[in-house]
């Protein structure tokens, strides 16, 4: 179906992939046929106090593909990513990762289950006792499985994927918030975790260093193979990254379905959130 | 607000107050776990105990130094009014000390200082998601945070405490000595000191150096928000450690003088 081209906003191009896409294309195809955990999130409920937040998500990611998850301020989509990285417990359903049910586990039994999963979070989350290089390593510290030498390359190796070669001995309070964004990019990604999920990985970048961040990002999930989710509240360049796209509205997935069909979404609340019409049912 | 309103809000409260003690019985008995698993990060616990004890050394001694003053100051006052027999107000002095006022006294200032201190570094982690990046890493924030704060709490309390025993006594002798020629002889007698008192003492001590971490924490791990929440949090701690301290020395106090019989009241 021919998508509508009135403003730029409803023509958005579909980026070419850069070098570092590129260059970890051929790697992606090892993951496929179903080797890589899958996420699945059935019949969440969540409420905070009176408020009820998320009511009967269905949501799931299959391994190598990308989910961007869009919707309104507070339509509970920070809340749907930390229930899915097992961060916190639904009322109501269940979030699967691979065999595991999260909601059913308890802590100790969740925490292994989560090495599997990369978060970047939103407002960067970097341990601020901690020098950059220490940051990016800390999940391989704590994993326990390489010896600090091979830790440190691997931690600098990261940083310089992301663009901050040298930067392992800055503090975090040194760095510009787009540099903190890649850092807290680089320390999610370091174990090479099967399913990533980012919540609002350019919030407050220029367009340039966002398209970059998007750039980035493809290139280490084509790397890793894994499933990607990501929250964005600049929902061109998301709907460009991703393969599929769910919307959130109303405590409910709105829309779920191809990323480059939602512009032409049967849902007028969809279309106008996504083409950013002041008319319409929002 | 009407009547029904009212015991709604009545009842909201107490079940709140009933889940809040639930979970902080939940944290301080996770936190024993980890104690007991041992795992801790290299030096986190002796740079604790140094933030914990050393930087709270001068605020003890000057506090607890000024109330030994004003205590021997006064109580020489009166009794020099009633009997003129000042030769017990050092031995008393020392076992009031030991089994109560060193130790809470203490403990009291460590929950401003100590107390605020942890609620608002773990309340800052927690709301600037550090808290979630540590368990997305595979690290339990409760053994990660609060295991080597009690730990080093728990032993910089004693430490504290002797010591500001030890500041309060001397600088209660130097003011009997300036003030009424008491001589220092009459005054350091530690004749009166049984070991029931040094016991008291230390249970309260320990119980203190345990709750105050644990309280502090717990108040931080709830901050929600931003810098806000982290100031409410950091009050809260305050509030809740010193209310703590208080409650515990009375229920102690009366446990190991009325229900225990060890010290005469």
């Amino acid at each position: 179906m021919p998508r509508p081209a009135a403003s730029p906003r409803r023509a958005p191009k579909r980026r070419q992939p850069g070098h570092l896409a590129f260059v970890f294309r051929p790697l992606r195809l090892r993951w496929y046929d179903g080797e890589v955990a899958a996420i699945e999130a059935k019949d969440i409920y969540k409420a905070f106090g009176q408020a009820s937040v998320l009511e009967g998500v269905d949501l799931s990611v299959d391994a190598g593909q990308r989910l961007g998850l869009i919707g309104p301020a507070a339509a509970g989509k920070t809340v749907l990513l930390k229930l899915l990285a097992g961060l916190d417990r639904p009322d109501r359903g269940s979030v699967a990762v691979g065999d595991k049910d999260l909601a059913s586990l308890s802590e100790a039994e969740i925490m292994p289950i989560r090495r599997r999963i990369g978060m970047a979070f939103q407002s960067y989350a970097l341990f601020d006792f901690m020098t950059v290089g220490e940051n990016v390593a800390f999940p391989l510290a704590r994993a326990g499985e390489l010896d600090d030498d091979t830790i440190r390359a691997r931690a600098s190796e990261r940083l310089r994927q992301v663009g901050l070669a040298g930067s392992e001995d800055k503090m975090p309070s040194e760095l510009s918030g787009g540099m903190k964004k890649r850092v807290g990019i680089a320390r999610a990604t370091v174990t090479e975790p099967e399913i990533l999920i980012y919540d609002e990985p350019t919030a407050g970048l220029d367009p340039v260093t966002s398209a970059k961040i998007y750039e980035l990002l493809a290139g280490i999930q084509a790397e890793t193979g894994g499933a990607v989710i990501a929250v964005s509240s600049d929902v061109e360049p998301l709907i460009e990254f991703s393969d599929t796209v769910a919307m959130l509205y109303d405590g409910r997935v709105a829309y779920h379905g191809a990323a480059d069909e939602i512009y032409d979404a049967e849902q007028a609340l969809v279309r106008q959130f996504v083409r950013g019409d002041l008319e319409g049912p929002l | 607000m009407s009547v029904v309103s009212r015991i709604q809000a009545l009842g909201r409260s107490a079940l709140a107050l009933a889940r809040g003690s639930r979970d902080l019985a939940a944290l301080f008995l996770s936190t024993l776990r980890g104690v007991a698993r041992g795992r801790r990060r290299p030096g986190e616990t002796v740079a604790q105990m140094y933030e914990i004890g050393n930087r709270s050394f001068l605020f003890v001694a000057v506090t607890l130094g000024a109330i030994g003053m004003v205590m021997v100051y006064q109580t020489a006052l009166q009794l020099e009014r009633i009997t003129g027999d000042l030769s017990l107000v050092g031995p008393e002095f020392l076992s009031l000390l030991v089994q109560d006022f060193g130790p809470t006294i203490t403990a009291l200032m460590l929950a401003t200082r100590v107390g605020a201190g942890i609620a608002a570094e773990v309340g800052s982690m927690k709301v600037t998601e550090q808290i979630d990046a540590l368990r997305m890493s595979g690290v339990s924030p409760v053994d990660y945070l609060i295991v080597p704060r009690l730990v080093a709490s728990l032993v910089m309390t004693f430490a504290l405490a002797i010591f500001g025993t030890a500041i309060a006594y001397g600088a209660g002798g130097i003011t009997a000595y300036v003030s009424y020629d008491l001589n220092p002889r009459m005054y350091f007698d530690v004749s009166q000191v049984t070991l029931a008192d040094v016991g008291l003492g230390a249970v309260k001590t320990a119980t203190y150096g345990l709750a105050i971490p644990v309280i502090s924490g717990f108040c931080g791990l709830r901050a929600r928000g931003s810098s806000e929440g982290v100031g409410r949090a950091t009050t809260e701690a305050v509030i809740g450690s010193s209310l703590a301290v208080i409650i515990l020395n009375f229920v102690i106090s009366g446990l190991g003088i009325y229900g225990l019989g060890l010290v005469e009241p």
